[in-house]
């Protein structure tokens, strides 16, 4: 078993960590349950690359996520940053120990829990009563919450990351940055996020968290990294990531850099567009000098990625939803179980490690270090007379800003494909897909130079916190139909249990129009001479020269993919 | 716990109503922490909206718990919590100190003075309170011994601000002793040698100096010992695992074998570091019964922990980059990057090293150094916040003790030095002002005694009696302070109530910076702008 540790930074992140979280605890939870379906209870991936085992000071034995979560203080709505495991009797004010004197009280407003938190403690409260032979679980229905009821108010009503995570996480796993002296709202620069992370000795609490987690793993595979780039935590995150290189050097890191709907404001000033076109430029470089593959995610409007889902943009909640499937998608191969050589698995295929897909994608001949991210949610069905081109042509991306159809012969991709229906809308086997994605490369336009694909049985399963964002052609088990299902327009975990999935990670000249935009700003506005942002870049403490190595940095990775744009810069 | 939200949009007002807004904001502040001040000050349990808590009876964890909004207030904030990273004390009295020069500013503001007037007074009157500062404090000689004594009481005055008398008394002695040990003659004191490690414990409140190191892991193989005598230290930053090097991604071999060939080859190197390790081992080890302790900064996988724990060597990965110089501090050797040419002199030494274990934490101990210039604070607690609370007093404590050796000097307390300026000012420096300034000079005298005023209060006294009775000892040539219990005046320094000598320099000359920034509203608005990032 090869560990991988999580980290997740900032708002976005949160979020779609949260609802990453719930797939593999419903996985988890599936797994065990006797009612489910064969593909769960033997989905052949392993958990434990995820997930580490644990013991209360009590005795009790704990399974939470190797995770460490940055976010702003607030940020976590009712949960309390120690989570809820580890949690003894809640102290009363006689519990001073330390001042005889006088003792006075400040209580923040009480957070209430959601009907879904208040669900899950029910039934937490439930099962430790059974299992302390207490109450032997009558009066089932009267006063219980009732599924239609959470779906509904998690429809509307979530603020935090918090209030839709079913996760137990351990007490070393939530950090709050605290004490800055000012709110989410200003804290939306390179500059101010890096100082908050040196100030404080923030940084060097937030590094012990991760010593934590990873001086238990035995052989470390790598760090799935998110972070939400779009203010100031892309400058915790490169200070985090800077310390990380230095310390754990050759473990390998996946990066990728989120991006909310919410973050693509129109500005109305021209000073805040320049500021945010030198913070983009300037995070993504120094981001993507820190790890071997950055991916950058994030669509101004994912309501527009697939006309099988309806997602409302303005909330963070349902648009992480489609991010967090493709991510638990991409790290299916991470944890599929070993298997002997030559041995032929019924259950999964294309195991690779994350050093694996960052060679596969970085480490050739070209070492482009950008990687796009598509998805096709839910993969249509693998028959039919075009399937060739309906799974490939059925893959989205869901990297922001890349150019459509570009032909590049040294294109290199790594696919995920599970949970897969095939003929007679049966599941199909690991060999079908095989087969199937094959024949789709064979017929396809352009191919890529290189091309892996990792298949499992197990579909993404929809857990009950699951926005409803699935149209009304998709089925329970994730068929895409051909006519609509009547009722209502949206469906959600109580009409959609499982779906298939196809994600790729793709090394393309597709990703050129991203670069270079950031390229072309960072020149624009933070080097030519009279430049209006120098002002900006210097207050968030970069010098001229080191503003010119970040130019240098981002027009490297430009003519890695298009060597002719060497010509057109020097022209300048 | 959140300041009302004045109105933080301060351009929009007028100069007049803008510089009202910023007394009161500065009064706000000082409202919210007076409570704080003094050993009979209040501690605050802040309750978040998940139910977390915070216990603090410290100024600076106050302020950064805070969600301050008001731009006046946090630039208070600000200051205040600057003061505490760079003394390590004094937030409480610089808050209130500054909302005491506002206060004291407002009234004659009110009475038609411009605050240009009283600004000039404040910087005549902080120059002067800075020379007598240095008059009055009470040097301290800190040659090879420093004077242990004084340390304590220095120690003491700060930890029973934080926490009560018992416990604040078992600390003095390990705050001192700490700082102590890792002084080293003609340098700076590096307070981060002194590791500051915590239990949970359901019932104990207790607090230990370990003399070495505790680590908050252990060896991560079941056949190590848990506890070893007569240990040698190997302190180390070297790979002892079998990492995917750059060409080891499968898919790009042309066949098994080679990739299998890669893969030997990469563990055969990692087993020969491992061996030279042991090899060292065997060579100190032979026909003795001595132990061999291994710990390394990076990560050591089973099958080397395999090897090591058949040679009989305990082993720890990945430990604190922080705990390499401290380790090799208190155990002597040095930290080795690489095992190529370690020799017996590279060793420390460690009477004993034993593992506990909590839960799932453990935490391993190497104690019975030689001459340590490292160690360990170890606190136990029933909970987090009884933990951080004490933490922190542990903290102020430290730094205290540094101050002093620092200082050279120190500073009574109790508000002594508050009134023995206030008086001074007073009586000596207004005379020689010209003009209106001698207003400037008055109200910051008078914003002085807010310290023993509040003192006062805190102690349920009446603050006018008291401040009657320590400004006519002070008169009188005696220099006395508050006695907290009865408000009688007493003698600080038979006592053993000291302050820090820079604690109180900050204090002083941070206070009138701020306030006159305040005052000049123009300016203020300039520098709000500065204090915030561009957009
Ligand atoms: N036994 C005592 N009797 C009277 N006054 C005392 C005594 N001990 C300390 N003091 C006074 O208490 C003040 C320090 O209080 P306290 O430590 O609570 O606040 P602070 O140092 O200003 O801020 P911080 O919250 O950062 O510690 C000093 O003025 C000191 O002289
Ligand atoms: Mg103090």
């Amino acid at each position: 078993m090869r560990e991988v540790v999580t980290i997740q930074v900032g708002s976005y992140a949160n979020f779609i960590g949260s609802h990453f979280w719930n797939f593999q605890d419903e996985l988890l939870g599936l797994a065990e349950d006797p009612q489910s379906n064969e593909v769960f209870k033997s989905h052949h991936l392993d958990m434990d690359v995820l997930y580490r085992s644990g013991e209360t000071p009590q005795g009790i034995l704990t399974y939470t996520p190797r995770l460490v979560s940055v976010d702003f203080q607030g940020s976590l709505g009712s949960m309390s940053s120690r989570g809820t495991l580890y949690n003894d009797i809640p102290p009363v004010q006689s519990d001073v120990v330390t001042w005889t004197g006088n003792i006075s009280t400040h209580a923040t407003e009480r957070r209430t829990k959601n009907l879904f938190l208040q669900s899950l403690y029910e039934e937490e409260q439930k099962r430790l009563g059974m299992e302390n032979g207490v109450n032997g679980g009558k009066n089932d229905s009267e006063g219980e919450i009732q599924d239609k009821d959470i779906v509904e108010c998690l429809q509307d009503g979530v603020q935090n990351w918090t209030d839709f995570s079913k996760v137990h996480y351990h007490p070393r796993s939530l950090y709050e940055l605290t004490g800055l002296g000012m709110d989410i709202g200003e804290f939306e620069s390179y500059g101010i996020g890096r100082d908050a992370f040196s100030e404080a000795l923030r940084g060097e609490e937030i590094n012990e968290r991760l010593r934590f987690f990873m001086e238990e793993c035995d052989h470390i595979q790598g760090i799935q990294f998110m972070v939400d780039d779009s203010g100031g935590f892309s400058g915790v995150a490169a200070e985090f990531l800077e310390n990380i290189v230095d310390e754990y050097t050759n473990v390998p890191m996946l990066l990728y850099t989120v991006r909310s709907p919410g973050s693509y404001i129109n500005l109305t000033s021209r000073k805040q567009t320049i500021s945010h076109s030198l913070h983009d430029a300037i995070s993504f470089a120094k981001l993507s000098s820190l790890c071997k593959l950055i991916v950058p995610i994030g669509l101004p409007s994912p309501s527009k990625t697939s006309r099988f889902l309806s997602i409302k943009d303005e909330k963070p909640y349902y648009s992480s939803a489609i991010y967090a499937s493709a991510l638990h998608s991409i790290s299916l191969p991470f944890r599929m179980e070993p298997l002997g050589p030559s041995a032929e698995s019924l259950y999964i295929s294309g195991a690779v490690d994350i050093n694996g897909v960052i060679q596969m994608l970085a480490g050739q001949a070209r070492h482009n270090s950008v990687a796009i991210l598509d998805v096709a949610m839910p993969a249509p069905p693998l028959s039919g007379e075009q399937v060739e081109q309906s799974l490939l042509g059925n893959l989205q991306t869901l990297t922001p800003g890349t150019a459509d159809n570009v032909e590049d012969l040294q294109a290199v991709e790594s696919m995920t494909v599970h949970g897969a229906i095939g003929s007679g809308g049966q599941q199909a086997s690991v060999s079908e897909v095989k087969d199937r994605v094959q024949d789709a490369y064979e017929n396809a336009l352009a191919r890529p130079m290189f091309s892996h694909l990792s298949v499992a049985r197990c579909p993404l399963p929809i857990p009950l916190p699951f926005p409803s964002i699935f149209g009304n052609l998709v089925s329970q088990n994730g068929e895409l139909l051909s006519s609509p299902i009547s009722g209502s327009r949206s469906r959600g975990s109580l009409d959609v249990h499982s779906i298939p999935m196809a994600a790729r990670l793709r090394s393309s000249a597709a990703v050129l129009p991203f670069l270079e935009k950031r390229l072309g700003n960072l020149r624009r506005f933070g080097i030519e001479r009279v430049a209006l942002g120098t002002e900006i870049v210097r207050s968030w403490g970069f010098g001229q020269e080191e503003v010119e190595d970040i130019g240098e940095t981002l027009s490297k990775m430009v003519t890695t993919l298009d060597p002719r744009s060497q010509v057109s810069s020097d022209s300048d | 716990m959140s300041l009302q939200v004045l109105n933080p949009n301060a351009e929009v007002l007028n100069k007049s109503a803008a510089l009202h807004m910023s007394i009161n904001a500065a009064k706000g502040l000082q409202d919210v922490l007076k409570s704080n001040l003094g050993p009979k000050g209040t501690i605050k349990m802040l309750v978040g909206g998940a139910g977390d808590i915070k216990l603090t009876k410290d100024g600076n964890t106050l302020l950064k718990e805070m969600q301050i909004k008001n731009p006046t207030a946090n630039l208070i904030a600000r200051t205040a919590v600057a003061q505490d990273d760079i003394s390590g004390d004094g937030t409480t009295s610089t808050v209130i100190f500054i909302g005491e020069l506002m206060k004291q500013a407002e009234r004659y503001i009110d009475e038609g003075m411009h605050p240009r007037v009283l600004v000039d007074g404040f910087e005549i009157a902080k120059r002067a309170t800075l020379q007598f500062l240095d008059k009055f404090k009470t040097p301290v000689v800190m040659g090879d011994e420093p004077d242990k004594e004084i340390l304590k009481m220095v120690a003491r005055t700060t930890l029973r601000t934080k926490l009560y008398e018992a416990l604040a008394d078992q600390l003095t002695d390990i705050v001192v002793n700490a700082v102590l040990c890792i002084r080293k003659p003609e340098e700076g004191i590096d307070l981060f040698m002194v590791e500051i490690m915590h239990m949970r414990h359901k019932f104990d409140v207790d607090t230990r100096l370990v003399e070495g190191l505790v680590l908050d892991h252990g060896s991560r193989h079941p056949d190590m010992k848990r506890r070893a005598e007569n240990c040698y230290i190997l302190t180390c930053n070297v790979s002892l695992e079998y990492e995917k090097s750059e060409i080891n991604a499968g898919f790009f071999y042309s066949n098994a074998e080679q990739r299998e060939a890669m893969v030997a080859a990469e563990r055969r190197s990692v087993d020969e570091r491992v061996k030279k390790i042991i090899d060292l081992k065997n060579k100190v080890c032979l026909g003795n019964e001595n132990n061999f302790v291994v710990i390394n900064q990076k990560g050591i996988d089973p099958p080397s922990l395999d090897l090591l724990a058949r040679a009989g060597i305990i082993a720890l990965r990945r430990a604190k980059k922080r705990n390499m110089e401290r380790l090799v501090l208190a155990c002597g050797g040095e930290a080795v990057n690489s095992v190529g040419d370690i020799t017996p002199d590279s060793l420390g030494w460690a009477g004993l090293v034993y593992e506990h274990v909590l839960g799932e934490e453990k935490y391993t101990f190497v104690e019975n150094v030689k001459n340590p210039c490292s160690c360990t604070i170890l606190i136990k607690g029933p909970n987090d916040h009884t933990i951080a609370q004490i933490k922190d007093a542990v903290r102020d404590g430290l730094r205290a003790v540094k101050n002093t050796i620092e200082d050279e000097s120190v500073v009574l307390g109790a508000g002594a030095f508050e009134v023995a300026a206030r008086q001074y000012l007073i009586n000596e420096v207004k005379r020689s002002v010209q003009g209106r300034a001698q207003l400037g000079v008055e109200a910051f005298a008078d914003a002085l005694l807010v310290v023993p005023k509040t003192l006062a209060e805190n102690s349920g006294l009446d603050t006018q009696d008291v401040i009657i009775s320590l400004t006519g000892e002070h008169d009188r040539g005696n220099v006395v302070g508050l006695n907290q219990h009865t408000g009688e005046p007493i003698d600080p320094q038979m006592e053993g109530i000291f302050d820090n000598y820079s604690v109180k320099r900050q204090i002083i000359n941070s206070g009138p910076v701020i306030a006159s920034q305040l005052l000049l509203v123009d300016e203020f608005i300039r520098a709000g702008h500065n204090m915030r990032k561009p957009n």
